[in-house]
This record gives structure tokens, sequence and C-alpha cells, in this order.
């Protein structure tokens, strides 16, 4: 710390020499050093925190809710506050022996929690700007997955006054034999961005670790950041006892905000999910130009690389000017984005969610969003990101990318006028976090059984974890389970004769602390630039999958650049730069957010209105040709009707069906219809699911009239129903992933060890099916399954939905090519199946499809980098030509992105001379 | 649908089994790669819980091939045995307990790289270990499937499997044999193995296998 920086506090004498708590003096005269104003929340959480009270703060992104806490922690907490004369005096004295205040901070008093390592630096130096201006002893430091192994020792010494710190570093600290002690001090905690944490696993854990905390600490303060949620008092509810009296603190919030659309030239009347929508990039580069910076949200990774490259390419003298960021990136270069930016001498940034974040974010003047936000909560919170200065407007414009894009952007317009926001919810008891949590523990010091158990039910998710479940957690932990006691070589903890549990093996003891934590991820790959002794820099990491389709030789577009794969060493991916044109775009593998309740309740509204001849606001007129064809083709949904359309095609027959419920919801309606429908005759369906609706594709065709006339959206039986749908188990297989790597079943391998994330791919596919034959009442199998129905498939939103879809009429229309509607399902390319027919029926009728295509002579293998490769060089064709074409005319396009669907199904179909739909 | 499916090599003729093992009539032979025994073991003995049963499934399914076909030697094309941890107790007595019904039949294990790592079976498991390739008949049988001067191979180690296509898009993946000029692969016997997705390739034969019967998916070369 740079003690050059002290500044002259204008302490009043008789403040000093009076000072009194409840003034909050220090504070007050700190702000007004800075020519600031304490706002009345800033001021209700210094007195709440006064009064040992605890709470929850809501506040949107720079109000100053990190000054409320942190100056509230600094009143109550610091113990030799500086009165005016000894501030002074001290401040002189410190900055001629810096070193001697070093040694006397006081111990670990506050914990400062945040849910990203990237804004650990930032908070920390927010924190650091008023401990040192006011001289006070505290020390600060952080400790995160990037603080690195001298930082750790030392803290293991003597943790700083003030840790700020993330959920899995905090439970790593838990696995300590001495954490009692180490925390024997802590007085105050602070989750920063809880609203972020809520919802997942990673804020479960973080519920154990203050469960824990409190167990030692039980006057322990807790206080809770959180921005705009629908559910504000459960979020408080979760993070903070009732028993203990929590407040809600209202921050300054009434930012007024303005969303609107970059209305394009012209409509695609059939609009391609896939498709990028570089189609607006003129107008895009005209928006830049005239604002001083910009930010541009997308909502995938390869989608900012594709922005980030295609505006370099129409502005080539914005090179240095403009910059991408997104969670896959160098930590270096993102620091450095993050400096441009606040320094502004960046233009414009093409970011993800990376920069949904952040402390002292020097607002922007534009923000756009590319894309559909799926949320309102989200857009809010993007919105956000510009206008940041008190009494200054929140702008944000969306930038459609497809036509019905432009209905989702007024739906969130009207969402946010109406305020109409998401909740988050915790998750309820998973049992994969209990088991690391009892491992955790068994570490820290050990635990008695009973006396755990009352800490674990005290956190909110496991309020109502029974007897049952968590005897069988002890049981996991100690055996592996009930099929396993007749294996003494697996234990992870054990009770000794007092009853306490301990982790017996020092080498299972070092794999769990490697394991830590609820994010999985698809390990990644380091990229680095190829050099002798491996010595080139780091440009970031790209998902292992994505590599292992490249061969060395082949391009693809990361960080901005175009690369050539030279080799892959070790779990490194080394490249050079490359030239030309061809280049894949890795694809990582980020969840596709749904699109909310929220979101998707106002497109249905401003569908009806359509459906009645109301097309109010400038998007709707835009969109009113593709609405016109629908209509005229098939028909609009409506409030009182459900759409359904047949068609028959080369590749099979098809059902379109259109609930506008979000693609979890579908993909758990798509699965139930095709189980159903198989109850009726057996068959197998492909199933293909976006935001607006559903198709099911089989190979021989279906009556669905008389399907539709039973009761196919009955409640009854639902979630015996579901569960069956998920036949051959595919979605719970994949949710068992997380689950496995949770609870530790599969371990991700140490460092130096790299194990390959495909390795520990398979080996929990392989362990799913290895449990579910031979220990099928595992647990950790009813857990996946229960994740799949609350995450994946939304059942308690799927069961809603149901009881409006039987309020409904159901328009099945026939058609003879597929509606502005139907066509992005018909090209989707992520599909689920669905099977009630006999594996042995499905193999001799693949088998003979084969046949058929083998007699033409032609089996093209699959070769999925070439394919993207194609699908990236006709992004480009496709881009060119938007200048010369004229505007709103659809047969370019669909035909193009019908043959490119076309041609990775012709692996299997004989070629035959191709017809358009 | 069949259970077995004959292919003939020079000479010989080889039963593809469903259940993922070769026949050899004129030897009175089985072959069996990548059996993988006690791999669930060896993972227990790291710390991941792996429920049991798969080594005896395994088994049991050995023995009602050795029920149905008249085995006079027994061939492991390489990978017995999972890790050095494989050699727990319980893994061996299910071995040894299975050696007892079949005393009198031949059993030789082709070292495969797991056989290197984990160390052959212990001797009264009576099983002779020999290193790659191993010529018998026609035939160089082996764990890596590397060409051989002379003669066919026959060798494991991939754990082929097949991914069908079909109408609607769908697709299935499966173990499968896969079947060229101068080698043919044997998909993994156990049951708790992963795969290797195989393209199918100019002159190639591939046959995939539910377990239950076996599919010839390209004509015969």
């Amino acid at each position: 710390m740079t003690l050059q920086t002290v500044p002259k506090l204008p302490l009043s004498p008789d403040a000093a020499e009076t000072p009194d708590r409840n003034d909050f003096q220090l504070s007050r005269n700190w702000f007004s050093a800075h020519q600031w104003q304490p706002f009345p929340f800033q001021q209700q959480v210094w007195q709440a925190v006064a009064s040992g009270q605890s709470g929850m703060l809501h506040a949107t992104t720079g109000a100053g809710k990190t000054y409320a806490v942190w100056m509230a922690a600094i009143e109550r907490f610091a113990l030799k506050k500086p009165t005016a004369a000894s501030a002074k005096k001290s401040g002189i004295a410190i900055a001629e022996k810096p070193a001697k205040r070093k040694a006397v901070t006081q111990p670990l008093t506050v914990l400062w929690i945040t849910p990203m390592r990237a804004l650990a630096a930032d908070t920390e130096r927010a924190l650091i700007a008023p401990v040192n201006e006011l001289n006070l002893d505290w020390s600060i430091a952080l400790r995160t997955g990037d603080t690195n192994s001298a930082e750790r020792s030392r803290q293991s010494k003597r943790l700083p006054t003030a840790l700020i710190t993330t959920p899995e570093s905090l439970t790593l600290l838990l696995t300590r034999p001495d954490a009692a002690d180490t925390f024997a001090s802590l007085q105050m905690v602070v989750v920063d961005e809880w609203h972020e944490l809520i919802g997942n696993k990673r804020g479960v854990q973080l519920q154990l670790a203050l469960a824990r905390l409190r167990r030692w600490r039980p006057q322990l303060i807790t206080w809770g950041l959180s921005a705009t949620l629908g559910n504000l008092q459960h979020a408080m509810e979760v993070l903070i006892p009732t028993a203990s009296k929590p407040v809600l603190v209202q921050g300054k919030l009434e930012k007024h905000l303005l969303i609107d659309t970059l209305l394009p030239p012209g409509i695609e009347r059939f609009p391609w999910a896939g498709h990028l929508g570089l189609r607006m990039l003129p107008q895009v580069v005209e928006q830049i130009e005239s604002s001083p910076n910009s930010l541009i949200f997308t909502n995938t990774r390869s989608q900012c690389e594709i922005w980030y490259q295609a505006l370099l390419e129409a502005r080539p003298d914005w090179a240095g000017l403009i910059a991408l960021h997104h969670g896959s990136l160098d930590r270096n270069v993102r620091e450095w984005v993050e400096t441009g930016l606040k320094e502004g001498t960046l233009k414009a940034v093409v970011c993800t969610s990376s920069l949904d974040l952040g402390v002292d974010f020097l607002p922007v003047e534009r923000v756009l969003q590319i894309g559909s936000p799926k949320g309102v909560a989200r857009l809010m919170q993007r919105a956000g990101r510009s206008g940041h200065a008190p009494g200054r407007a929140s702008r944000l414009t969306v930038v459609p990318t497809h036509s019905l894009e432009l209905i989702e952007s007024v739906a969130a317009q009207d969402a946010i006028a109406a305020r109409n926001v998401e909740p988050r919810e915790s998750p309820q008891k998973p049992l994969d976090v209990l088991v690391q949590h009892l491992v955790t523990i068994a570490l820290g010091g050990g635990f008695i059984a009973d006396d755990l158990l009352a800490e674990v039910r005290s956190c909110y998710a496991y309020r109502h974890l029974t007897d049952e479940e968590w005897h069988w957690a002890l049981t996991f932990v100690r055996h592996g389970g009930e099929s396993l006691t007749a294996y003494p070589d697996y234990r992870r903890a054990i009770p000794d004769e007092q009853g306490v549990w301990h982790v017996p093996d020092a080498h299972l003891a070092r794999r769990h602390r490697m394991s830590i934590g609820t994010i999985v991820s698809d390990s990644s790959m380091v990229v680095k630039f190829w050099s002798k002794g491996a010595s080139g820099k780091s440009l970031g990491s790209v998902e292992e999958n994505f590599i292992a389709r490249l061969k060395p030789g082949d391009h693809f577009l990361f960080g901005g650049r175009l690369l050539e794969l030279v080799r892959v060493h070790e779990m490194t991916a080394f490249v050079r730069k490359a030239t030309g044109k061809k280049a894949a775009v890795p694809r990582w593998n980020g969840g596709r957010l749904p699109l909310s309740t929220e979101l998707a309740n106002a497109m249905v509204a401003r569908m009806d209105a359509a459906a009645h001849g109301h097309f109010d606001g400038p998007e709707m007129q835009m969109i009113k040709p593709l609405l016109q064809v629908q209509s005229d083709w098939s028909a609009l949904p409506t409030n009182a009707n459900l759409l359904a359309e047949s068609l028959h095609s080369r590749e099979g027959w098809h059902l379109f069906l259109y609930p506008y419920a979000g693609r979890s919801v579908h993909l758990g309606l798509a699965s139930l219809l095709a189980w159903r429908a198989g109850k009726h005759l057996p068959n197998t369906f492909s199933i293909a699911v976006n935001d607006y609706g559903l198709e099911l594709l089989s190979a021989t065709p279906v009556d669905w009239a008389t399907i539709f006339e039973q009761d196919v959206f009955s409640t009854e039986n639902l979630l015996v129903d579901v569960i069956g749908s998920l036949n051959a188990g595919e979605l719970a297989q994949r949710r068992f992933r997380e689950i496995a790597r949770i609870s530790g079943l599969v371990f991700a391998g140490f460092p130096s060890a790299h194990k390959s994330a495909r390795q520990v791919q398979a080996s929990s596919s392989l362990f799913y099916d290895v449990f579910r034959k031979y220990d099928p009442n595992n647990l950790l199998l009813t857990q996946a399954q229960e994740e799949v129905l609350q995450q994946e498939l939304e059942i308690a939103r799927l069961s809603a939905t149901l009881q409006h879809l039987q309020t409904k009429q159901i328009q099945l229309m026939h058609i003879k090519r597929p509606t502005p509607f139907a066509f992005p399902l018909l090209v989707e390319r992520f599909r689920e199946s669905s099977s009630s027919e006999k594996l042995a029926d499905r193999i001799a009728r693949m088998v003979a499809d084969l046949e058929k295509a083998a007699g033409a002579g032609a089996y093209i293998p699959q070769d999925t980098a070439n394919a993207q490769a194609k699908f990236n060089v006709q992004e480009k064709v496709y881009k060119n030509r938007e200048r010369k074409r004229k505007t709103g005319l659809p047969s370019d396009t669909s035909n193009e992105n019908t043959t490119n669907a076309k041609r990775r199904r012709s692996r299997i179909i004989s070629p035959k001379p191709r017809h358009g739909f | 649908m069949r259970h077995e499916y004959p292919l003939n090599i020079g000479a010989n003729t080889l039963l593809l089994l469903a259940d993922k093992a070769i026949y050899w009539p004129q030897q009175k032979a089985l072959l069996i790669a990548d059996a993988h025994f006690g791999k669930a073991a060896a993972y227990r003995a790291s710390g991941q819980p792996v429920p049991q049963g798969t080594t005896s499934h395994n088994l049991q399914r050995l023995n009602v091939l050795l029920s149905g076909y008249p085995t006079e030697q027994l061939i492991f094309l390489g990978d017995f045995l999972h890790a050095p941890k494989s050699h727990a107790p319980a893994t061996l007595a299910a071995l040894r307990h299975w050696r007892a019904q079949h005393t009198s039949m031949k059993c030789i294990l082709v070292r495969g790289n797991h056989d290197k790592h984990a160390g052959d079976p212990p001797a009264d498991l009576n099983i002779e270990s020999v290193d790659e390739p191993y010529l018998i008949g026609d035939f160089a049988l082996q764990h890596i499937p590397a060409p051989h001067a002379t003669h066919h191979v026959l060798a494991g180690h991939i754990h082929p499997v097949f991914r069908l296509l079909g109408k609607g898009r769908q697709r299935l993946i499966l173990p499968c044999f896969y079947h060229q000029a101068d080698m043919t692969l044997l998909p993994s016997f156990g049951d708790f193995t992963g795969g290797f997705v195989m393209e199918n390739e100019h002159d190639t034969f591939i046959c995939v296998t539910d377990g239950q019967c076996v599919w010839p998916v390209t004509a015969s070369a």
C-alpha cells in the first residue's frame, strides 16, 4: 500500500474529541473528504450494524453498497479509531516508518465473500482506500484460486483483518485442522452479489460454511448485498437465520431505465436461431461510432468472438480501440481490458456475462445487447452498466439477431415497466454438496454426527433433511454407500472411539482439498503460443472437447485472433498466428439460459395482441410481415389456442408445438408428449426445442389428431410419466456427471497429473451405468433424477404450463413447408431423443436405413471440425451477401440454411436431387 | 437378428458373438479382449465408491459363453486386470472360484498395456501370460492393433463402438467388431469400460452388438 496518498482529513476538532459511535463521525468525515454525502440507506446500514443486526442490502451496482457495509464494519470493529490529532500524527509517523504498522494489525474480523475471483481485486482496491486514509491498523488481503503460494503461507500463519475470498476458498479454509482457531476472532461476514449465488450449489456450499462459522461465532453479523430479485425476502431468509431478525435495507434503486431496440432495415421471415445476426453490423458500428464508449453484451463466448472479429473487419482503424472480454481469456488480458475500460482508453468492449458484475466500474455511455437477454433481471443489470452516476438514466439497446427477438425486446420492456422480475430460489438439500461438506468438516477438526446434523439443518437448503438422508450421507462417506460395505478398502471419513469423525488417509485428504467446489465445467485446455521450451504467451483457455475436434493445422478464432493449432501436449494447445479465412469458432458449453416465465408471459401477451390485429410500437410494426406469413400458412398462437403444426419432409414426420414457455419446460413437455404418444404406439422421437416451441420428429408417421384427442396434457401421473420419459436417462446421465464430481465419485485430478476431462466424462457416464445396474437405490442417482426434474425440466413450471395448456384449444395445422415459427426448430442442431421402442427394433430399422444408403454407394463420415469451419465460411458468405441483397426477402437465407442443415444429415440419406421445402 | 455372425478370413471362419467375444471353431478357442477385471475394485481402493458386482457379472457372462461354445483354450487379448490395485482379495477370490470351474481349459493372456502395469495374474489362476504377437494358426493375436507382416491381426485395446444414424435424426452408439483386410478388432468384454467411436472407412466391415444380437452394418469385405 502506498502511504503517500494519505489525505489531509478535515476532521473537526470537537468531533474528534467526543467520538460518539452513533454519529459515525469517522465515516462522515471520510465521505466528505471525497465530497460525498452519505445516502440514507448507507446510514441505515451503519445504524443496524452498530446495534449488532444482520441484514440484506438491496441496491444496484455502483450505488454505494460497498461503503455502506464496509464503513459500518469499520465503525463497529476498528479498535483504534484515530482521533483527528492522532490521525494526523500517525499519518506522518507512518509515512516515515511504513513497516511498523504492518506488524500490529487487528486479527481476522471481517470476511468478504465475492462470487467471482475477478471481482476480488476490485473489491480490495475499494476496501483499502478508507483503511489507508483513516490510518486504521487493519490489513486486507485476498484469498482466491489465484492467490500465490507465498501469500497463502503468509496467511496460514496469520490471516488479515479483512479477508476477501470466494465460497470455494472459504470452504478450503474450513478443511484446516485448526479452522476453529482461525475464525475465533471473526465478527462479520459480507456476501457480495448474493443474487449470483442464492440459486445454485455454490450458494448452498456457502450456507453450510456460514452455519459452521456461526457455530463458532454465534454473534456473527451477516450482511448480504443483492441486486434486484423477484423474491428479496426469500434471499435474505436463506442467507441469515430468521431467528436473528435481519433487516432488509432498500438502497438507491430508482434509476430510470430506458430499453429500446435497434431496428433492422428489413426482417427475415425465416428466422434461423443459429444465425448470429451479423446483419445488424453496420448499424452497431454506427452506434459505437456515435458514443465515446460502449459495452456490447453477447450471450455466448462464441458470439463474442464472432462480433469482435466482424467489428474489426468492418472498421480496421478501430484496432487497439476495441477489445473483447470473456471468461476464457487469460487473466492478464481481462485485466488489461478492465483497466482500459476504467481509464476510458477503449472505445468499445464486446463482452459476455463476464462483465455483468464489477465494483468500481466507470459507467459507459452506451450499452448494446446482442440477441435476447432471456431474463428481466439480467437485462436490468446490464442496463445499469450505463449512466452509473446518480441522476443519469440507464439505457440499453437490444440488437435483435433474428426477427422473433423483436417481440422479445418489446416483451422485456413491458416486463420492466410492470416490474416483473424473476425470483431465484435456493436449491433443496443437494446431497452431493452435503457429502462434500462432511469430508470438509471431518478434515477441519472433525465432527460429532449429532452436532453436525443440527448445524446442517440450520441451513435453509437442508432444513427438511430427513434422518434417513443424513444417515445415508454418513454411510456414504464411510463406506461409499450401502452396497460397498463389503469393501473395507474404501473409506473417506470414519468416526474414532469418541465418535469424532476424521479423514484417516492423507492422500484422500489432499484429494478432497483439490476437488472442493460445486462448479463443474468441462475441463479446459490452456491456449499458448508455440515456442521453444513451451515459453509462449498464454492466451486463455478453451474447452477440451473443442480442441479434440481439431487437427493440427486447423484454424480457429480465439481471443480475437485467428490461430492455427500446432500441437496438443499435456492439456495445453499450442498455436501460432494464422492467416486466411477458414476458421472454426470454439463452441463453449455454457448452459443456455431458458427464457424466463416473466419474459415469456410478456411475449405471449404481445403475440395475442398481434393475433387480434394490434401491432403497437415500431418493433411490432416491423415484425408484422413475418406474422402475416405465419398466419397465412398456418395460424398465430393466441390466448385461446395452442398452435400445433404437422409436416412431412424427407427427414420424417414432424410435429411443431408452440407453448411459449421457455426451452427447459419445452424439453420436459416434449419428452412427456413423446412418452405419452409412445404408449399409444411405440416409437422413437428426436426432440428439438427452443424458447418458443418444440419439435418431435419421427421416422414413421404419427396420428397426432387422435393423440391430441386423448388427455396428453393432463397433469395426472405427471411425475411418473416424466420420470418414465427420461428414457435412456440421457439427461439424468449428464446431470449425474456434476453430482459425481461434487460428491467425490470422480476426481478431476491433481493439477500436476491432469486427468483429461474426457476421461472424467467417460468415467462419470460409466459410473452412471454401473450404479444404475448394481446400486439402483443410490441416493445420488435419485438426486440426479430430481435435479433433472427441478432444474433441467423445471417440473413445477412444466406442471403450471400443462394446466395452462389444458385451458387451450389445440389448433392442429397440416403445413406443406416449414412456417416462420417452425423453421428455427427444424434447423436446431442440439437434440434429445426419446424412445418407447425395443432397442432391437430401432437397430433393425437403422441398419436397414444404412443399407439403403450404402446401396447408393455413399457414406460420408461426419467431420465436425470441417462442418464447423464450413459453417463459419457460410456465416461470412452470408454476411458479404447482406450488403448486396434487397432486404426482407427470405429466399436466399432459407435455401442456404436448408441446404446447410441437409448437408449435415446427408451422412445417411442417399444423395438425391435436392429440392427445397 | 442373430446371436453370432460368421466372418470368413482366409480358410478360417470366426464367429462374432453378441456377447462381445469371438469363437474360433477350428481351434475350439474363445477370444476375449479388454476384460478389465477388478476395475471397479481399483476405483474403490483409490477412494471412489463404485458398486460391487461388475467382476462377478462379467465372469457369469463368460460362463454362459463357455457353456454355449465348447472351448479348449480361452485367450485374453490383453487388459485382463485393470490396475495393480485390482489384485484386491475379493476380485482374486472371484477369479479363483471361476477358474476352479474350468480346470481343464487352457487359459492364455496376451499381455496388454494394463497388464504390464498391473502385473501378471497370480500363478494359481493358471493363466499363461505371453507377449504379443501370439501366433496361432493364421492369426496374430495381439492387444495393440498394430499390423503384422504375415498374419491377420486379432486385437483389442481400442474398445471400438459405432454410431448408428437413422431417419428422423436418430442415433445410437453400440459396441462393435471392426474388420479390415489385415486386422479385426474386438469390442471390449468388460462391462465397466468406455468406447472409442469408429468411423466407417472404405473396405471396412462393421458388426454392432446390443449384447443379445449381432448386426452387420456394412456389406462384408
